[in-house]
């Protein structure tokens, strides 16, 4: 039997850690390319601060 | 690192430390995980800070998002600014303060003093931990990973988002646990055993996210004046340079977004 240990994170995001600079700078710009397509989802949102959304303004 | 948020954190940086880059990216710098395509910095509290900030994104075209203006008046009580450009094809958040949350004064000198580098300046593991006492279920999953890479087991006891973990710090470290459970309260009772520790890091998680999520209320309830006033304001400042729209910004939420929230 193996000690078994509680996990947070999965096992890509575990994996960071052996990648190269370069690798990992790659990986990150891929993910962030991707992420670019919840833009629009996304516009009126705050990830940081004190501030939930933006105020809808009419076009 | 053809990162653009650590290319702009260089940049903020030019001549003299004025940021350092904070959650998401700070996580990523640590290898941790991908996790935020926004920039988030801790800003030194200083006029000469801001401006040098506020200049650099000039450049890039920043226009303001909904937020306080990026001026001490707000920042030094914890308000936050935001602004965002495009680059490459990439939509780039920028969000500052100069008073994150949760971070002790003296932590937050120590912090300019001392910044962790990588590739760019980066918050401490417990200052990120700190940060990361959100109302977001995900970010403690973070902290736990966090706590595993701190290297010290006080810290390790006062940040460790599991029971198996603290279970085992305690036995190997229990003149550490007796000092750590005057800030920990859940660390006393550990003796209760692993099914009870992991109810009061349920306990203990639950009541982090309601304080920040009453910390924010505040902040909402304060700005409702600016938020109204927002969509008509937006407008005046689209397509203007901003250090016109900083003026317009100041002078308009000088009537309407409190200082203190």
């Amino acid at each position: 039997m193996t000690d078994r240990r509680d996990e947070f994170l999965s096992e890509e995001d575990l994996d960071l850690e052996n990648l190269s600079i370069e690798e990992l700078e790659a990986y990150w710009r891929l993910w962030l390319t991707q992420a670019q397509s919840t833009n629009d989802a996304d516009r009126e949102v705050y990830s940081h601060g004190v501030f939930d959304r933006e105020p809808a303004v009419s076009e | 690192m053809d990162n653009p948020y650590v290319r702009l954190t260089n940049e903020f940086n030019e001549g003299r430390l004025r940021a350092i880059l904070s959650s998401g990216q700070a996580v990523v710098l640590y290898r941790l995980a991908i996790m935020s395509k926004d920039g988030d910095w801790i800003l030194r509290e200083d006029a000469e800070a801001l401006g040098h900030v506020l200049a650099t994104l000039q450049l890039r075209g920043a226009r303001y998002r909904y937020g306080a203006p990026l001026e001490l008046r707000w920042l030094t009580h914890g308000w936050s600014s935001h602004l965002e450009f495009h680059e490459g094809g990439l939509r780039l958040r920028c969000d500052f303060v100069t008073r994150p949350p949760r971070i002790a004064p003296g932590d937050l000198q120590a912090l300019w003093e001392a910044p962790v580098r990588r590739e760019a300046p980066i918050v401490s593991l417990p200052l990120l931990a700190e940060l990361k006492k959100t109302n977001r279920e995900k970010d403690y999953a973070v902290i736990g990973e966090l706590a595993r890479r701190m290297g010290d087991p006080r810290l390790e006891l006062l940040y460790s988002r599991s029971a198996r973990d603290l279970v085992r710090l305690a036995e190997d470290h229990p003149a550490i646990l007796e000092h750590a459970a005057a800030d920990r309260p859940l660390l006393s009772q550990i003796g209760h055993g692993r099914e009870e520790i992991e109810r009061l890091l349920d306990q203990e998680r639950r009541a982090l996210i309601r304080k920040n999520e009453e910390r924010l209320d505040r902040y909402q309830r304060a700005a409702r004046p600016w938020a109204a006033e927002w969509p008509r304001l937006s407008k005046e400042l689209a397509g203007r340079p901003l250090p016109e729209a900083h003026e317009m910004m100041v002078a308009r939420a000088a009537e309407l977004l409190p200082d203190e929230p």
